[in-house]
């Protein structure tokens, strides 16, 4: 049975929503995130914004000195995510296999709907008209646009869903897939961090097709992670669609080029780790009551390390501390590592009230 | 080593210091109250290797020498001796006899020389403190200590001698106590550590109301001394973050209210507020200030109380145990609440030096 995924986008969620709720913020650079005086970063930008360079987790002084005629408004999560259980309930329509990715982004597979294909593209194209139809619905219902990419897996269709936005609608045929990837950059595989990122680049490899063509043993630069990275390079994937719904953790992590323990070489990597899980708590509006941190030596000894927390922690910087805290407290840098990354665990909303702290 | 001493005097010495022994340690000498007898009585140590408690009792002391004994063993057998007399008798394999009334015990101590000393200190700093006024600056700041393991450098008070003052400071990140104790010192004696919580709660237990006590503070260490007992820690190593950036300035509204009775109303309206949520919130109105607090599904709780209010309407909220802490400790029939906006922190005040700021919850 030929396997048929969509991947739906919502463009510029957050900022489409004001926008449609607040008239006079139509065709206005949108900022939603932390007013541009106070410390705290960009949940989301609008198209308009996005043009000056503003992006999602930037902090708002600095999106506010790109965009200075940019509106600050504050996210209004509650909405947000009444917006998102509307949506997916159109989603839902179209099959019961859907995997909510975060409050804007969601996984379907419809391969049941086509399981008379043999062909696998024949079921791709056939499945077209339920992703026009749904972005149609989106439209009609909830006054969003949502960008959907079509393939026949999860990776294809996430690449498709960002290929063409906002709006858009792009299919990822299985026979074009390897040639389709060649020109991305190497960063357009989930999972490529700037670290990664720059570990192949010191092989030569930037573009997928580097990837493809290479010889070189990517065991070396990126690890276990190596079969992966290649099976993404020629455009496989084989991880299922889950459907079973909310997040129990959030985490990232970082191999290295070469197994190390340079201080600074670790910092960078764990608060690059901290704002990703940080930046995933936001958008969710979660607070993590378990902080966890991942270390995997040379020889592939992993070992975790957790703390239990009093308040829910949500910022970056107080995941990055508690993250050196664990390191620190459990000696975990005595010798080089391979990986190094941090998880989030006992997730509770972080609506209601929240105590503030002294600035100490 | 043999001695005969009453049964409630053994028992009070055995309590100073029973409470530094660890429960849970590798060590097993250190579950063990070390035991001198010599001319001037009979002398209890206990230590965890961070802190250290010893303390003199009078005895009769037939034979003079050293032991050491299970301290949480030894206290419950005490405790529970029939008669007021005891006579204990050490052999030289450690072995304690002890005698009381009909009753015979019979414990197996481990040797004097695998205790680990007290430390010593050199080139120390010496300051003497009314009892009183140490007991007050304690109460008035330990609830504040924080427990959070990944910041240890708050995890005690801070002693600061500096400008012929004694400053002691707690805190746990969301509130901070401060209070200030007249001292004169020389200058060259000014020095800034930090007590660890351990040391502050035997330290607690330990002084009185009369008399002095005094204060010794070595390169990483301190001691206590007061009537004959003598307790050693071990100070937290690090930097104390800069307390003084988050001591707000000059407040907006000063509304003085009843100790008792702001207590009270907001131990009663706490009865209402989630466990989730946990927060009060002040409500402010000319001439009033309602305390108010809900549940979601169970209901609410609301009291007014009138005060010399004059600003613009306006609400705070505050986990009420934090608002609730040092008006318990306070002995002030009045106390003065400084704020400035529902995001600033607010500041409790009294007659004397003593100073709480406390951060608000932010409501969404």
């Amino acid at each position: 049975m030929p396997r048929v995924i969509f991947h739906v986008d919502m463009d510029a969620f957050f900022a489409s929503v004001e926008q449609r709720d607040h008239p006079a913020y139509r065709g206005q650079p949108l900022i939603v995130g932390a007013p541009p005086d106070q410390r705290g970063v960009v949940c989301a930008a609008s198209y308009e914004a996005r043009k000056f360079g503003v992006r999602s987790a930037m902090p708002s002084r600095t999106a506010a000195k790109l965009c200075p005629q940019g509106i600050f408004v504050r996210p209004r999560m509650d909405v947000y995510r009444a917006e998102s259980a509307q949506i997916m309930e159109i989603l839902r329509a179209a099959t019961s296999c859907v995997e909510k990715v975060s409050v804007d982004e969601a996984y379907l597979d419809l391969s049941e709907s086509f399981a008379t294909f043999t062909d696998p593209d024949a079921a791709l194209v056939a499945a077209l008209p339920a992703a026009k139809e749904m972005k149609l619905r989106i439209h009609a219902e909830r006054q969003l646009t949502a960008s959907i990419g079509i393939g026949a897996n999860k990776f294809l269709a996430k690449l498709g869903s960002d290929f063409q936005k906002p709006d858009g609608l792009t299919l990822i045929p299985e026979r074009d897939k390897a040639a389709f990837l060649r020109p991305l950059p190497v960063r357009s595989i989930h999972g490529v961090g700037p670290v990664t990122a720059h570990a192949l680049e010191q092989c030569g490899i930037a573009t997928i097709a580097d990837l493809q063509d290479t010889k070189a043993n990517l065991a070396s630069v990126v690890g276990s992670w190596a079969g992966t990275l290649k099976a993404r390079a020629f455009g496989d994937d084989d991880r299922p669609v889950d459907p079973s719904d909310e997040r129990k953790s959030i985490s990232a992590e970082t191999t290295f080029l070469k197994d190390t323990d340079d201080r600074p070489t670790l910092r960078v990597a764990l608060r690059e780790a901290a704002d990703d899980v940080a930046h995933a708590l936001e958008k969710e509006a979660l607070g993590a009551l378990t902080v966890q941190i991942k270390v995997r030596y040379s020889d592939f000894t992993t070992l975790t390390r957790q703390i239990r927390l009093e308040d829910p922690l949500a910022d970056a910087r107080e995941i990055y501390r508690m993250a050196c805290y664990l390191l620190a407290r459990d000696r975990l840098v005595s010798a080089p590592l391979r990986l190094i990354g941090i998880g989030l665990a006992t997730l509770v909303p972080s609506r209601g009230p929240q105590q503030l702290r002294l600035p100490l | 080593m043999k001695f005969s001493v009453s049964k409630e005097k053994l028992l009070e010495g055995l309590q100073v210091v029973q409470n530094v022994v660890s429960t849970r340690t590798t060590l097993p000498i250190l579950s063990n109250v070390l035991l001198q007898a010599d001319a001037s009585g009979l002398r209890l140590t206990t230590t965890d290797l961070d802190v250290g408690i010893s303390g003199g009792i009078e005895a009769q002391i037939e034979k003079e020498g050293a032991t050491t004994l299970p301290a949480r063993r030894l206290a419950s057998i005490v405790r529970e001796l029939p008669a007021a007399e005891v006579v204990v008798e050490v052999d030289s394999k450690n072995v304690a006899s002890i005698r009381c009334g009909q009753s015979f015990f019979k414990i197996l101590g481990l040797p004097e020389e695998e205790f680990p000393p007290l430390p010593k200190f050199e080139g120390a700093k010496e300051f003497t403190l009314k009892q009183s006024d140490l007991r007050d600056g304690l109460r008035k700041t330990a609830y504040a200590i924080s427990t959070d393991e990944t910041r240890y450098v708050l995890n005690g008070i801070l002693f600061s001698f500096k400008d012929n003052k004694l400053t002691m400071v707690a805190t746990d990140g969301r509130r901070l106590a401060l209070v200030d104790i007249e001292l004169e010192f020389a200058r060259s004696q000014e020095v800034e550590i930090i007590v660890p919580t351990k040391c502050v709660t035997e330290l607690q237990r330990l002084v009185g109301t009369e008399g002095d006590i005094k204060m010794t503070v070595g390169e990483n260490q301190v001691a206590f001394e007061v009537n004959g007992t003598l307790l050693v820690s071990k100070l937290i190593e690090g930097n104390y973050p800069n307390y003084k950036q988050v001591i707000p300035g000059e407040a907006k509204d000063r509304v003085t209210l009843e100790r008792d009775l702001f207590l009270n109303a907001v131990h009663r309206v706490s009865l209402l507020a989630s466990e989730k949520s946990n927060s009060v919130k002040l409500v402010f109105s000319k001439g009033n200030l309602e305390i108010a607090a809900n549940t979601p599904d169970v209901g609410e709780a609301r009291e007014s109380i009138a005060v010399n209010y004059k600003g613009r309407d306006f609400s705070i909220a505050f986990n009420p145990e934090f608002l609730q802490a040092p008006l318990r400790a306070l002995p002030d029939d009045e106390v003065f609440l400084d704020l400035i906006d529902e995001m600033s922190p607010g500041v409790i005040k009294v007659q004397t030096p003593f100073l709480y700021v406390l951060m608000p919850m932010r409501i969404s």
